[in-house]
């Protein structure tokens, strides 16, 4: 029998009732209703009385028309692939309830925001506004986005760099591990945000005292990961490549290092979340661009839209890359039976 | 042809950890290992085989008297004696492919012999797997490619630690007449730690039985047989006897009747 791997899935699932048939298949046009209910109810609705009267003070654009008539766009061309493949179609059955309580969340906050008032302005922007506060704003956070990636990666990669000497010399040699363990005891426990004040008044530049924090925040985990990873590497795979004639050199790179691989990727995830929190707290108190210092500025005119704007930004941002992150430790570690 | 072993009156004592303790692994063991010959070490755990084959491959420094190859003095691991483990014998990380490479660009011969990895995959009935990470083979497969990565450098000597130890008895069957096939091919000298008696029947020429604490040599079986050998055969069982009481495991046999 020749099988594809969805086949064999299809044949050995059980059979379901046809009541659960009907059920997944209104299930998928479930997202769609609901995000054509939500452009209606955003345009059909009255606004708030205080809104309503007054369009100049408080402008409702079509920006959020446009962008929920893309996403009902997507669902729909979803939902129609889905008749054509069923790999699509069980893809939506199971996203499809995700779908709809974020097209019900989307609804209440409009509701409770624009059309009845319980959340109100300045502190609760309705979703237009944010909207229309990320468009309008957009080569100022594009600014900001490129400052606080640079930032960060300047900050995360020497911390790698650092953690990487640091820790896999120390993994290696026990004459190295001597001098860096008590560095280790002594800074480790200290968070890297601590040094901020110190570092506001010593730094020569904020830029270079922001780099050291977060490098410094970057390099105690990946230090420890890779001198865990190191240290651990089963004994028999450097007995076997001395018996082939590694040298030293080759020891370290070609085994200590591959070999602690998957330890050191935990310690590079555990660094970009300290490096993230670092990066935010660097921009809100000095650094004067980038994600967190537009925050903090907008938070001074009172634009509080804007700051939403940005709080958005900032997590696609970090997801971003983070899943970048992801994406290279899969490939770094497809020898790992659990990243195949 | 090279690939002598000879060690000479050699001691090993070993510290215990977290103590001031010692421990003495191999007492005075001496023995000849000619060029080509096929000897198992036999013995039960803790007697030392181990720490005598580590030794021999340079792994372990002996603590009083000597292990010489080809008439020098082993003072390091050297590819002209390759190891093959029970476990962990391949580098997780790299495919089948890649394991004979670095096997052969560490020992500097990559130049010399890239030519031959096909042959060694071949050999090893891997060229489909080529391309897969040690993870995604069997355990039967595993070893195979451990040992033809092994043997991929020339080594005079091929130790192998109990190589297929962990494997189920019908591969372990399959693999050891692929290492007759192999020593018989190439002929460099094979010394193998085993606990199996009908394996190092099976395959050597010579069975060195240590017993243990502490390791010492206590009788040297020559299996004067032709290969390949019939596990089944009659003198077959009557050495497996005499093995297993020199290793006081054949006891009287006792009926109880019950009528």
């Amino acid at each position: 029998m020749k099988l594809t791997a969805w086949e064999l899935h299809r044949l050995e699932s059980s059979p379901k009732s046809n009541l659960r048939r009907a059920f997944d298949r209104v299930l998928t046009f479930l997202p769609l209703l609901l995000a054509v209910a939500h452009i209606a109810e955003y345009k059909l609705m009255p606004n708030f009385p205080k809104y309503a009267a007054n369009k100049i003070a408080y402008p409702v654009s079509d920006t959020y028309t446009v962008f929920l008539g893309i996403l009902a766009f997507a669902l729909l061309v979803y939902l129609v692939w889905s008749f054509f493949s069923e790999k699509i179609y069980e893809k939506l059955v199971h996203s499809a309830p995700l779908y709809c309580v974020i097209t019900i969340i989307l609804t209440l906050y409009d509701i409770a925001t624009l059309k009845t008032g319980t959340l109100q302005l300045p502190y609760f922007p309705w979703a237009d506004r944010i909207l229309l506060a990320i468009i309008e704003d957009r080569r100022m956070l594009l600014d900001c986005i490129r400052n606080s990636l640079v930032l960060l990666f300047t900050g995360y990669l020497s911390g790698v760099a650092a953690g990487l000497f640091c820790g896999v010399g120390a993994g290696w040699s026990k004459k190295i591990r001597y001098w860096i363990m008590p560095l280790l005891k002594l800074l480790g426990p200290i968070p890297s945000t601590t040094w901020i004040s110190i570092i506001l008044v010593v730094a020569s530049s904020l830029f270079a005292g922001s780099v050291f924090m977060i490098a410094l925040g970057v390099w105690y985990p990946v230090t420890m990961a890779a001198l865990n990873g190191v240290a651990n590497v089963n004994r028999s795979n450097f007995e076997v490549a001395r018996t082939f004639g590694a040298n030293r050199f080759e020891l370290v790179f070609k085994v200590a290092i591959p070999a602690a691989m998957p330890s050191i990727f935990n310690g590079l995830t555990q660094g970009m979340g300290i490096a993230c929190t670092a990066l935010m707290v660097a921009e809100m108190l000095g650094v004067e661009s980038g994600l967190g210092w537009y925050i903090n500025w907008q938070r001074g005119w009172a634009e509080f839209a804007k700051m939403y704007a940005a709080v958005i930004i900032i997590c696609l941002t970090f997801t971003a890359v983070n899943l970048v992150l992801t994406l290279i430790k899969k490939r770094a570690l497809r020898w790992k039976e659990e990243y195949v | 042809m090279s690939g002598r072993v000879e060690i000479r009156n050699l001691s090993k004592v070993f510290a215990r950890p977290g103590s001031d303790e010692t421990l003495q692994a191999l007492d005075n063991i001496s023995l000849d290992i000619r060029p080509g010959e096929f000897v198992a070490l036999l013995g039960a755990s803790g007697c030392g085989k181990s720490t005598l084959l580590r030794i021999i491959a340079g792994l372990e420094v002996p603590t009083t008297g000597e292990a010489l190859f080809n008439g020098d003095r082993i003072c390091g691991p050297s590819p002209k004696r390759g190891l093959v483990f029970q476990e962990h014998s391949l580098f997780a990380w790299l495919t089948v492919r890649q394991n004979i490479e670095f096997a052969l660009k560490t020992s500097r011969q990559y130049h010399d012999k890239k030519c031959e990895i096909d042959k060694w995959l071949e050999l090893a009935g891997l060229t489909e797997f080529a391309g897969n990470y040690p993870h995604q083979l069997s355990g039967g497969m595993r070893q195979r490619a451990a040992l033809v990565r092994a043997l991929a450098v020339s080594p005079d000597v091929l130790l192998l630690d109990e190589p297929l130890g962990a494997l189920d008895s019908f591969t372990r069957m399959n693999l050891q007449d692929e290492l007759v096939r192999l020593w018989q091919e190439r002929g460099n000298t094979m010394i193998m730690v085993t606990h199996d008696i009908d394996e190092a029947i099976y395959l050597s020429q010579r069975i060195v039985i240590m017993s243990p604490r502490p390791g010492r040599v206590s009788r040297i079986i020559e299996v004067p047989r032709s290969y390949p050998r019939n596990r089944a055969s009659g003198d077959f069982t009557v050495l497996r006897n005499e093995i297993l009481k020199l290793m006081d495991f054949a006891q009287e046999q006792q009926y109880d009747y019950v009528i």
